[in-house]
């Protein structure tokens, strides 16, 4: 068998020169594409064919070469190479498997690059025949589950979350990929969760593992029952949904090094930053986007296990060692931490850092297509974790403290934060940090309002959380007020441009509820009384903008027209502000003249302030605590589907079957003969 | 030679003159010929020793021997008795004349069965009283020399003043076999917790001293530990700990290590079944498994309801998730009790587990990194319980279920990494035979914590239901996210009202309802900022969180607030028996000078209460687990003086008025004495015990104003580098004095005469305090007991020859020394530059 080997090797390499000489295994699939029933004249054509070395690229074109007529002259062939490869997966000899697998990858390719217009049925026709589909698919559901599962090689497992993952994305819409109705059928899923709750077997398969989940769960998401999406909201396993997370988690401190890496290249003195930064302009293009785009994929795994599964959060909000404790009795090593990257020390920082750190990543430079979802679907991750008792639980949590360094875009009006130690604090603070500071940095033309909508939710729903549960958060509100107020001057300074393209009426709205929210709740989770006397000082400095902001939604409500509604509940949700500023601002004045005083100082405002209290009368609004859950019907649909696609091509195009472990395979299995 | 059997102390001696049975027996019989009653009755109430047989129960025996005293020596008919009496007598002189004799008549002096199991082992009793036989001439001759020495003996064992501690004391010095071998007899009669207390003490007489007295011992040990793991784990650990001073060579050969050995090999597997089967596992006895049996029924039989709750599909879709989900076992591992082959190996798998968390935190640098593995350590030896392990610190049965890891704490020190953990058990009847309780996931916090399964929480049915039916359902798409969260949201409010009564709440609910009647509610601005300000006043003063102290914040919180904070958090927390324990775990610290400390101050406790002198002391519980490593049982509600100086930045006079209120008022005066009288209690114990490294990191003051020493680390003969700083007896701050009231104050003078009446209280009993200490240092290598006057010193220190009123002129030298001590604050100042502990 060896000599086979040798021989074709020697045969292709030579073959590079000499043109016309083929190599045997060619000569085997002619055989196939020719009409003939191939075992004819070799009745152990099969048992050859699954010997030899398989030239993916060959197959491949050959099958794309074929149209239609010519695919069903040779159909039986093929549903014949299709049911030999399904049973040689069964094969003690390994090689045989590694040769199947990549055979009907190759098959699954070929057969769908050459038929874009075919439907699914006809695929599945081609491929093994409406009569014995069913079976052949069950078998090789079958086989692949026995392998992944099995004790056999790694590298073999390794193959078989390859095909499947090919076998997934063969189509740019995941859904109309028919084949996979075989694989709800006979459902993988346990063989991946197995994958994952063990350490070793996470280590070198769990990216594919949670990918390929994250996939299946979205194949006809919306249309029909996906058992998919049924077992993953129910599993419960813990070390598994913590392998889950430890997976996610890896990938994503990979990419955060990544950028600090890169970021921290940048400190060379202006020059070199300006250089670098036009030259990565022009370089880093190509594979910073690769990252962003794999990264969609881990981020879509991430959403899916924290939107489906409510166990998943409490995993969440653990961190992850790397250590096996307890299961080996033996005297406890001494730490030796056996982390997939390596590079990494023992990181114990929480997924929800993570995921936090990203979405700053993603939101403060964002430009194409790609950085836009990727930020809009960690908003929603957050949206969906802000609004989990648990999650909240833990975010708050005063006890869990963390350092999360967030990225501050350099702006021109504010110094780049020079001090880079950061108070270890409860993780919200930094969610809140991160949403103000998105706030901040993306008052542009191209205006995201649907991300600034996500934003301001959060914070309500974080706000709501702390108000009942009266968790005074030892947090800087100032920062997030005063970019809250900047965002209603930016609205209303840009009104006209905005109002052509967005409801600017609804942000308004929220924006305005929140300060609601601080006025009549404050004494629920505000940290000291000063604070709420901060926010009344802060209210009535600012107090231009929301007289303009009156004035403008005034305007638009007595004119009829489509922002009508929407405008005339600013008006109303703005009663208590007014209040506060037509309350206190004749204080002010009769305080300035009074003491004979042109310009208060601070002290002296909240003086006034605090004297004046109680002759204010505020009116209670309804609904303020009140929030609307997230849902990914109707609303997100279009968002997943787009998201799934784009995610689907990504890895169809990284998929490297043929390349990756060819070699390493062969070198592992030859032997064995 | 037998000097010291007759030595009684000053104590046992006043005590046997005061004892009204011992009295009348010296009246009316001579020395020679003890008839006293109160072995009379003895044989009688053990003739029938059947009906006690199988568990043994610690109290019983005692009130049988007081009461068998008090009554039955008026009713017995004489002759019986000192027929009775001449049984034992001829026991004590003959000791032994042959094994079955002895075995016979040893027999009835057991009072009760406790001894019984022993005795009809099969195979045991005929090999002890082998060895027993040979050194019986040697007794016999001796036996002449003293024969009215003995019978003193003899009656001072058979009065009911025997007790353990004197026990303890003749097994020590006693160099009569018989005498040796009759206490190691005399130690079944005894309470398991009054024999628990000298365990270190017994265990290195077994593992330094000669044979007869390990022979002595060993019966007792081999017995308890049948009986209980919790015995047999405590004694392994013991022997192991006190073992390691040893060389190796002769470690490995000891008898300390071989018993180790033979207890951790497991065979000392109750004899038989019988008590497994007398205690049936009891399955209605504690209600959580009831409680989790409804719990659990409810998530096995509708994983479809759960599915249905969250994803997207359908329910009256039937995938066969049963036939699916069989890999990957989505039950939570229920630990079944088929514990019988490994006895041992849950509980000594547990502490192994969290030596581990200890030795590995040491590696990190920083507080916050060991603050955070520790944290996800925790949270991962968290999938491994509910398991049958408990902390042997506690003082009831029960199994761990949980620990809160983000509750866990690293404390101060600055190359080890001590932390403290808070363990949520579940109480039960016997840790042994209860069965382990099922695992409930930390998810279900939210079904387990809901209105319904609170049957006390005060809110009436239609109440609730009017808080359910205002709360409008925005989400049109309710098949992805479950309803009752939102439901819960609004439901969690009034409850929260009940229970802390506060008014500000009612707003919440007011926003509620006013969706109801449409008419505008006004609220007045004030109304809102006063509510702020007098919420923030009510809540205790807590401490800043500062990543370098994190255990500030932690200790500071009182106790019964965390525990409830905690219940809420836990999925366990609904369970009645649900309770939370704390305890600190160290890693790479000798903890057995902890443990002698534990022991004096304990013994120093009960002699000041039993003198009725109010000194205030808190000895903790030390668990030794080896040389190297064991737990501490933390004191509740206590920070360090160091943090409290630190965080308030006040003197310790201003904080204890931030406190407790100003001078004069009723908080502050029982505050103030509370704290002379700790005070007192341990300037005494650090004077007695020359307790070293007196900074204030190692002091803690508790929510009542106690002050508590901690770090036993340097006692007796050690002190730490040696560098001759705290020459003072012991450390008394004019910060101290200034809380006392200062030197002119009643309060101070109180606390001299206080310390005047401890340590004529302990002089009284220096016996009972110094035996601890003197059998420990047989075959020790402790840095306390380093060079070769140690236990004359102490004795010293009692000052037994002087009058009171030299006593008294001691003290005030004392106090004085002390307080114009520079050493103290050169220590402290030392301290500070070295440790920044200020």
């Amino acid at each position: 068998m060896a000599q086979i080997e040798k021989k074709a090797g020697l045969l292709r390499r030579t073959s590079s020169s000499k043109k016309p000489l083929k190599e045997k295994v060619v000569l085997m699939y002619d055989e196939i594409f020719a009409k003939e029933d191939p075992t004819k004249n070799n009745p152990r054509f099969w048992d050859e064919l699954f010997l030899m070395k398989v030239n993916l690229e060959y197959l491949e074109g050959k099958l794309e070469s074929l149209d239609g007529d010519e695919v069903m002259k040779i159909k039986d062939n093929i549903n014949s190479l299709f049911h030999h490869c399904v049973q040689a997966l069964g094969e003690e000899h390994q090689i045989k498997v590694v040769n199947a697998l990549q055979t009907l990858c190759a098959l699954f390719r070929g057969v769908h690059q050459k038929n874009k217009s075919a439907t699914g049925f006809d695929i599945i026709n081609m491929l093994m025949g409406f009569d014995k589909a069913e079976l052949r698919m069950k078998e090789l559901m079958e086989s692949l589950d026995s392998l992944l599962c099995g004790d056999g090689s790694e590298s073999l497992k390794s193959l078989c979350l390859k095909l499947l993952l090919c076998l997934v994305t063969v189509t740019d819409n995941i859904s109309q990929n028919t084949i996979l109705e075989y694989v709800m059928i006979n459902s993988i899923f346990e063989a991946i969760l197995r994958i994952l709750s063990d350490v070793s077997s996470r280590a070198q398969h769990g990216y594919d593992a949670v990918v390929l989940l994250a996939l299946l769960v979205n194949y006809r998401k919306y249309e029909s029952v996906n058992p998919y999406i049924v077992k993953l909201s129910i599993v419960d396993d813990e070390p598994t949904l913590d392998g889950m997370g430890m997976v996610i988690h890896h990938a994503l401190t990979e990419y955060n090094r990544q950028y600090k890496d890169k970021e921290e290249e940048n400190q060379g003195g202006f020059f070199s930053t300006l250089s670098s930064m036009v030259g990565s302009m022009f370089i880093a293009d190509a594979d910073e986007k690769l990252s962003v785009q794999t990264n969609e994929a881990i981020l879509l795994a991430l959403y899916e296990a924290v939107h489906l599964n409510r166990n998943f959060i409490t995993v969440l909000a653990q961190s992850h060692p790397e250590i096996e404790m307890a299961t080996t009795p033996a005297t406890p090593v001494p730490a030796s931490p056996t982390t997939p990257l390596g590079t990494t020390p023992p990181s114990l920082d929480s997924e929800l850092f993570f995921c936090a750190h990203l979405t700053i990543d993603f939101l403060c430079v964002f430009s194409d297509e790609h950085r836009l979802n990727s930020a809009r679907l960690c908003l929603i991750i957050l949206t969906c974790i802000a609004e989990d008792q648990y999650a909240d639980a833990f975010l708050h949590d005063d006890n869990m403290n963390f350092r999360v360094n967030l990225h501050r875009m350099p702006m021109r009006h504010r110094k780049k934060a020079a001090d880079k130690s950061i108070p270890s604090r409860p993780l919200v603070c930094a969610v809140l940090d991160l949403m103000v500071e998105f706030i901040i940095t993306h008052m542009m033309k191209e205006f995201p309002m649907d991300l600034y909508v996500r934003c301001v939710q959060i914070i309500h729903k974080l706000i709501c959380y702390q108000k009942k549960c009266r968790i005074r958060m030892h947090y800087t509100w100032r920062e997030l007020w005063s970019a809250l107020i900047n965002l209603l001057k930016f609205l209303l300074s840009n009104e006209t441009i905005l109002l052509a393209k967005h409801n600017i009426f609804q942000l308004a709205l929220q924006v305005v509820n929140l300060f609601n929210m601080f006025i009549t709740y404050g004494d629920t989770f505000l940290p000291t009384p000063s604070s709420y006397d901060e926010l009344y000082y802060e209210i009535i400095r600012m107090h231009q903008v929301f007289e303009n902001l009156y004035c403008m939604v005034l305007r638009v409500s007595t004119n009829a027209g489509q922002w009508k509604e929407p405008a005339s509940k600013v008006t109303h949700a703005l009663v208590n502000v007014r209040a506060i500023i037509n309350h206190f601002n004749p204080k002010i004045e009769s305080y300035a003249a009074v003491n004979h005083i042109s310009q208060l100082s601070e002290d002296q405002v909240l003086e006034v302030v605090r004297s004046n209290y109680d002759t204010l009368t505020l009116k209670l609004q309804d609904g303020l605590d009140q929030f609307e859950r997230y849902s990914e019907q109707p609303r997100e649909a279009g968002f997943f589907k787009e998201l799934v696609r784009s995610i689907s091509l990504n890895v169809r195009k990284n998929v490297s079957l043929s390349t990756m472990s060819q070699d390493v395979l062969l070198k592992e299995f030859s032997s064995i003969s | 030679m037998g000097d010291t059997e007759l030595e009684l102390s000053p104590a046992q001696l006043e005590e046997l003159q005061k004892s009204p049975s011992a009295s009348s027996t010296s009246t009316t019989s001579s020395l020679s010929l003890p008839s006293s009653p109160s072995s009379g009755p003895r044989p009688l109430t053990s003739s029938s020793p059947s009906t006690s047989e199988g568990l043994p129960t610690s109290s019983p025996p005692l009130d049988v021997i007081s009461e068998g005293v008090g009554e039955l020596s008026l009713v017995i008919d004489t002759e019986v008795a000192k027929k009775a009496c001449q049984e034992v007598l001829q026991k004590v002189k003959f000791l032994k004349a042959d094994g079955e004799v002895s075995s016979a008549s040893s027999e009835p002096v057991l009072v009760n069965g406790t001894a019984h199991p022993l005795s009809t082992d099969g195979g045991k009793p005929p090999k002890i009283s082998e060895e027993e036989a040979e050194p019986v001439k040697n007794v016999r001759r001796r036996q002449k020399n003293n024969s009215s020495k003995q019978s003193w003996l003899l009656r001072l064992f058979e009065s009911k003043l025997f007790d353990i501690s004197m026990g303890i004391s003749y097994l020590y010095n006693s160099k009569e076999p018989g005498v040796q071998a009759y206490i190691g007899n005399r130690l079944f009669s005894f309470r398991n917790e009054e024999v628990d207390f000298y365990l270190p003490q017994l265990l290195n007489m077994y593992i330094h001293m000669d044979e007869d007295v390990g022979d002595a011992i060993k019966p007792y040990v081999v017995h308890r530990c049948r009986q209980s793991i919790n015995f047999s784990l405590q004694c392994a650990w013991l022997l192991g700990a006190y073992s390691s001073d040893m060389h190796i060579s002769t470690q490995r050969h000891s008898r300390g290590t071989k018993l180790r050995k033979l207890i951790l090999s497991d065979e000392l597997k109750p004899s038989s079944q019988r008590i497994r089967r007398e205690v049936p596992q009891p399955p209605p006895s504690c209600p959580p498994p009831l409680h989790h049996g409804q719990g659990m029924s409810e998530h096995s039989l509708s994983p479809s309801k759960r599915t249905h709750q969250r994803s997207k599909s359908d329910a009256t879709i039937s995938i066969s998730l049963s036939s699916n989900l069989k890999r990957t076992a989505s039950n939570p591992k229920v630990e079944t009790s088929q514990d019988e082959p490994v006895r041992l190996t849950p509980q000594r798998e547990f502490i192994k587990s969290l030596m581990g968390i200890g030795k590995r935190l040491a590696t990190l640098p920083t507080k916050e990194q060991k603050t955070q593995r520790l944290i996800s350590e925790l949270s991962l030896l968290n999938h491994k319980l509910p398991a049958r392990v408990w902390l042997p610190t506690a003082a009831f049965d029960h199994h761990v279920v949980r620990v809160p890891h983000t509750q866990a704490v690293v404390l101060n020190s600055k190359d080890k990494a001590p932390y403290l953990i808070y363990v949520e058990v579940l109480e039960c009847e016997n840790f042994e035979t209860s069965s382990v309780p099922v695992r409930i996931p930390e998810t279900q916090i939210r079904s387990t914590r809901s209105v319904e399964n609170l049957p006390n929480c005060g809110i009436s049915p239609d109440q609730r239901a009017s808080s359910f039916s205002t709360v409008p359902n925005y989400d049109n798409d309710d098949e992805a996210w479950s309803v009752d969260d939102i439901g819960e949201l609004q439901v969690e409010l009034p409850e929260i009202h009940t229970n802390s009564c506060d008014n500000i709440s009612q707003f919440s609910v007011d926003s509620i309802t006013s969706q109801e009647s449409k008419e505008p509610i006004f609220i007045a601005a004030g109304d809102i900022r006063r509510r702020l300000s007098e919420q923030l006043a009510h809540t205790p003063t807590t401490f800043k969180r500062d990543p370098e102290d994190p255990s500030a914040v932690a200790l500071k919180e009182p106790w019964q607030e965390k525990v409830r904070r905690i219940r809420e958090g836990s999925p366990y927390g609904h369970l009645p028996n649900w309770r939370l324990l704390s305890v600190i775990v160290k890693c790479g610290d000798d903890l057995r000078q902890e443990l002698l400390a534990y022991q004096v101050l304990k013994q120093l406790q009960i002699i000041w209460e039993q003198e009725r002198v109010p000194l205030w002391i808190k000895p903790y519980k030390i668990l030794v687990i080896s040389s190297d490593s064991g737990m501490i049982e933390p004191v509740v509600n206590a920070v360090s003086i160091h943090q409290v100086k630190k965080q308030s930045q006040l003197s310790l006079l201003d904080y204890f008025r931030q406190e407790h209120g100003n001078y004069n008022t009723e908080e502050f005066l029982t505050a103030q004495r509370n704290f002379v009288q700790s005070c007192a209690g341990y300037c005494l114990i650090c004077y007695l015990l020359q307790v070293k490294d007196r900074h204030n990191g190692n002091i803690l003051l508790d929510s009542e104003g106690h002050i508590i020493h901690i770090d036993f680390g340097f006692i007796l003969s050690s002190s730490p580098r040696n560098l001759g700083f705290e020459t003072s007896a012991f450390k008394l701050t004019s910060e101290f004095v200034d809380v006392m009231g200062g030197l002119d104050g009643d309060m101070f003078n109180y606390y001299k005469m206080l310390m005047l009446q401890g340590l004529i209280a302990a002089r009284k009993h220096m016996e009972k305090v110094v035996q601890i200490v003197e059998i420990m240092q047989q075959g020790s290598q402790l840095p306390c007991f380093h060079g070769s006057s140690t236990i004359r010193n102490l004795k010293e220190r009692f000052h037994m020859n002087l009058t009171e009123e030299q006593l008294q002129v001691l003290v005030e030298q004392m106090v004085d020394g002390s307080m114009r001590s520079i050493t103290t604050k050169l220590y402290d100042g030392f301290q500070y530059l070295t440790n920044g502990i200020m």
